[in-house]
């Protein structure tokens, strides 16, 4: 008995990896990244410590004087640095010319000294004369520090006298990394932009799912019921198609159908209406488009569950109900509906799940367009996190959002595994015991 | 018994004598490049490297060294596409060792590590460097640092449809006067509102196509801001006016409304655009100088000069007439092998020289990178690029290096889209950018 509960666990071993991999890593990174403000510029492995003037900007109206002092760049010909160029195992008339001629003078920039250093008559060459530059290099501006300890040792070496609060201060502000925070979330529930998301991801996922997902695979459903064999299994391999064609092609598809050159416009062209690009041309027919596109894609699903459900239905209800002088519409109505009911809630719990996540048809098809009008939150989340014209992608935002669109899904998991009653299901049966 | 190990060990010793000196003699660099928005006119952007890779094979072998350089190329159509797996690739330590990407990538991606400098690998007071225009070297720098290397120039101008323009009643001397007439501020937003409804008006060309800008998000939409009065950086910090951006907002809220551009331009499939704007089917419509290549090369304009006049972005209320320029840029990515990433700095160095530039510059109808590439009688014998060059690069301005300023363009660009297609109000549009600044960008930012 324990043998085989140590086998049982072995045996699962496997798909516990996968699932702790692919199924909770996931989940889990997105939250650990929702609560930062991570994006392409803070980069995602952390950062560095870097007084550049860019962050100076920020220290002047914290720590005015100090800042004032950073902004110098000084490279100062001293001894120091002459030793060191010493050391770097260049001609030996290198650093004892500098020594001659140039001890003890301040340049302002790099460029500068660079000069002075090219200008020597045994001229370095283009590498020499950057580690050269660099052995005289006073000033903390553009150097980019790994650790706080670096930056704050290079401040004490430059002779900066900063107390404990002041340069904890000046780590703080010239971090390029990303940190800790919670602004993502206020950012979503104060965004206008985002409560129009929000609804819209609503719309998209109430319309797709009662017209085609749920309501047109049903009719479907019911319509092959009542047809000879043959014709019924034609039928929904046609409504297949649009779910097994890759979506690129399908959607493409779709967009020859409603371009201003495509077969919409040319049919209404003979009717003497100029042609327009009817996909985008208003926020309603965008909508209505990509809730086509979408439920085309999604009833043959339900179609088939129903389909299948239908066929176990025994054939005596039906042959009973015509001896008895039913019409179809009452069959539908007392006999199949009835029995549908656990088929039509498993559909509906498992099409909005998919529906909150799928974003990729509208993608393609209007891109969230027009003027944001058919942007759902799984979209905007792609967007935001990965897809930008500027390439700064806002990991953070877009973690953020992502989690919310997660905490739907499990919540409304949960729900749905209480309305079908989950533990029933699953509880063990009577006869084992 | 001896002879055995001793054998041995003269053979291994003559192994790694050979294996040494053969690493001394032949040296075998492989150097990816990737580069965005690359069509097929933009080929000189990879290809120039390979180009400067066989000079500095060349030069080696003068010093006596055997060096092998394997350039491995990699263009992407899209913009977004490249960025996304470029970045992706760098905090992956898989970047390609050179990079062509637009100027404004260097902010983020400086500050996050992904690039170094390259001002650290190569003389900037050398010949072809020290040649380029100072304006475009600064653009391409950051936080007072030469990041990049220019890799082309451009500017973003407005086109006109010539046979439309004389049929609303411009003579063949007022066309020729309308490029100075745009840059005196006497040909304004305004009166192009009224040309492109005239021209509608007449029958000339279609509802919404009067005037038919970018279908897409771009650098193409800071210079109506500009021309309205709007700055976009001031001493280091983004700068949201309030006044100029709802001028902005105004100007395309009101092009819909008059009818003269559609409600759903934005978004539509770029090759329609494209055939259209070369088949006469517009009637104004701004983009960029590299359109002439493409309008030339694939979408069969024969004759460019004989339809299309070109000008500054004009003026609006507030404003001055303006372009921009967008230089791509040779950047240098973060983590790899020091003297790969020193032969990198020096194949771009060597790409820069202005023959090898003009040949980009030509194919591709971008403009030159230095003073002496105008002189090269290649370059200057184009009528495109000489007229271009002349007429619009001294008015040319940037978009700022800063690392926020993707997060402005998104919030900017998405209310321009929603009060363009009536999704908001103008007002609302602008009330709504400046609340999301606010909460986003914080002191970051100066809203006015």
């Amino acid at each position: 008995m324990k043998s085989s509960r140590t086998l049982g666990l072995v045996m699962i071993a496997p798909a516990s990896v996968m699932i702790v991999l692919f199924f909770l890593m996931p989940v889990v990174l997105t939250a650990v990244f929702s609560m930062t403000n991570m994006t392409t510029a803070t980069g995602i492995s952390g950062g560095v410590y870097q007084i550049a003037p860019n962050s100076l900007i920020a220290l002047k109206s914290a720590l005015p004087e100090i800042a004032t002092e950073m902004a110098e760049p000084r490279y100062t010909i001293d001894e120091a640095g002459l030793k060191a160029v010493e050391g770097l195992g260049l001609a030996p008339g290198i650093a004892a010319e500098l020594r001659a001629k140039h001890a003890g003078e301040v340049f302002p920039a790099r460029r500068d000294v660079e000069r002075m250093i090219k200008d020597l008559a045994e001229r370095p060459s283009t590498r020499e004369v950057k580690q050269i530059s660099e052995q005289f290099n006073r000033s903390v501006l553009n150097t980019r520090f790994d650790s706080k300890e670096q930056l704050f040792s290079a401040l004490d070496d430059l002779g900066f006298k900063l107390t404990p609060e002041q340069k904890e201060t000046v780590a703080k502000i010239t971090y390029t990394g990303w940190t800790w925070t919670t602004d993502n979330f206020s950012r979503m529930a104060s965004s206008p932009d985002m409560a129009r998301v929000l609804f819209n991801t609503v719309l998209y996922v109430a319309l797709v799912l009662t017209l085609f997902n749920v309501g047109y695979a049903l009719l479907l459903a019911i319509w092959t019921h009542y047809m000879p064999p043959t014709p019924a299994s034609i039928f929904r391999g046609i409504w297949l198609l649009p779910r097994i064609t890759p979506v690129v092609i399908y959607v493409l598809l779709w967009k020859w159908l409603a371009w201003d050159s495509g077969f919409i416009s040319i049919l209404m062209g003979k009717f003497g209406y100029p042609p327009k690009n009817y996909l985008l041309d208003t926020a309603y027919n965008a909508w209505f488009f990509v809730v086509l596109i979408n439920g085309f894609i999604g009833a043959s699903m339900g179609m088939l569950v129903f389909s299948s459900a239908m066929k176990a239905i025994p054939k005596s209800q039906f042959y009973a109900s015509e001896v008895d002088g039913a019409s179809r519409w009452q069959q539908i109505r007392y006999i199949i509906l009835p029995q549908m009911r656990w088929p039509i809630l498993f559909v509906t719990c498992y099409q909005t799940l998919s529906l909150l996540a799928s974003f990729n048809e509208i993608l393609l098809a209007t891109n969230g367009g027009p003027g944001n009008a058919t942007e759902v939150w799984a979209l905007a989340a792609y967007h935001t996190a990965l897809r930008n014209y500027a390439g700064n992608l806002e990991y953070g935002l877009g973690a953020a959002m992502a989690l919310v669109l997660v905490v739907i899904g499990v919540m409304l998991s949960l729900v749905y595994l209480r309305v079908f009653n989950y533990g029933t299901l699953v509880a063990k049966p009577l006869i084992e015991d | 018994m001896t002879i055995l190990p001793t054998l041995k060990s003269l053979t291994i010793a003559a192994a790694i004598l050979a294996s040494s000196s053969a690493i001394v003699l032949a040296k075998d660099v492989h150097i990816s490049v990737w580069a965005g928005g690359t069509g097929p006119n933009d080929v000189y952007r990879l290809d120039a490297i390979e180009i400067a890779a066989q000079q500095l094979q060349r030069e080696a072998a003068l010093k006596g060294e055997d060096l092998k350089i394997t350039v491995e190329k990699k263009p992407y159509s899209a913009w977004e596409d490249f960025k996304q797996a470029l970045t992706l690739a760098a905090e992956a330590k898989t970047a390609p060792n050179i990079v062509v990407s637009g100027h404004e990538d260097i902010a983020p991606w400086s500050q996050a590590g992904l690039i170094v400098p390259i001002e650290d690998y190569v003389d900037l007071d050398s010949w072809p460097l020290s040649d380029i225009y100072e304006n475009l070297l600064k653009i391409a720098s950051y936080n007072g640092t030469v990041y990049g290397i220019p890799q082309d120039a451009e500017s973003r101008p407005m086109f006109f449809w010539k046979p439309y323009m004389k049929a609303i009643g411009y003579s063949d001397a007022d066309l020729d006067a309308l490029p100075q007439s745009v840059q005196d501020g006497k040909y304004t937003m305004k009166n192009l509102l009224e040309d492109a409804k005239k021209m509608q008006d007449k029958g000339l060309v279609q509802p919404g196509y009067g005037f038919y800008p970018r279908t897409s998000n771009g650098p193409d939409y800071w210079q109506f801001y500009t021309s309205f009065g709007g700055t976009m950086e001031e001493g280091g910090k983004l700068v949201f006016d309030k006044a100029a951006m709802t001028r902005t907002y105004q100007f395309f809220a009101d092009a819909v409304k008059s009818g003269v551009t559609k409600k759903n331009h934005i978004g539509m499939p770029g090759d329609q655009w494209w055939k259209e704007v070369a088949t006469g089917k517009a009637g104004i419509w701004d983009g960029g100088t590299w359109h002439y290549a493409r309008l030339v090369n694939q979408e069969g304009l024969k004759d460019f000069f004989g339809n299309v006049i070109f000008t500054l972005i004009p003026a609006g209320e507030g404003g001055k007439a303006n372009t921009l320029t967008h230089p791509l840029v040779y950047l240098l990515t973060a983590g790899h092998d020091q003297e790969d990433t020193e032969i990198a700095a020096q194949l771009v160095k060597i790409a820069s020289e202005p023959r090898t530039n003009a040949l980009h510059a030509v194919k591709s109808a971008h403009l030159g990178i230095s003073k002496s590439e105008s002189t090269v009688d290649f370059y200057s014998a184009d009528r495109w690029t000489r007229e271009a060059t002349e007429r619009l690069l001294p008015h040319a301005n940037a978009m700022p290096n800063n690392s926020d300023f993707g997060t402005y363009w998104n919030i900017m660009w998405k209310n321009l889209e929603a009060s363009w297609t009536g999704a908001k109000t103008v007002d609302a549009a602008i009330g709504d950018a400046e609340s999301e600044l606010k909460s986003t960008l914080g002191d970051k930012i100066v809203i006015r």
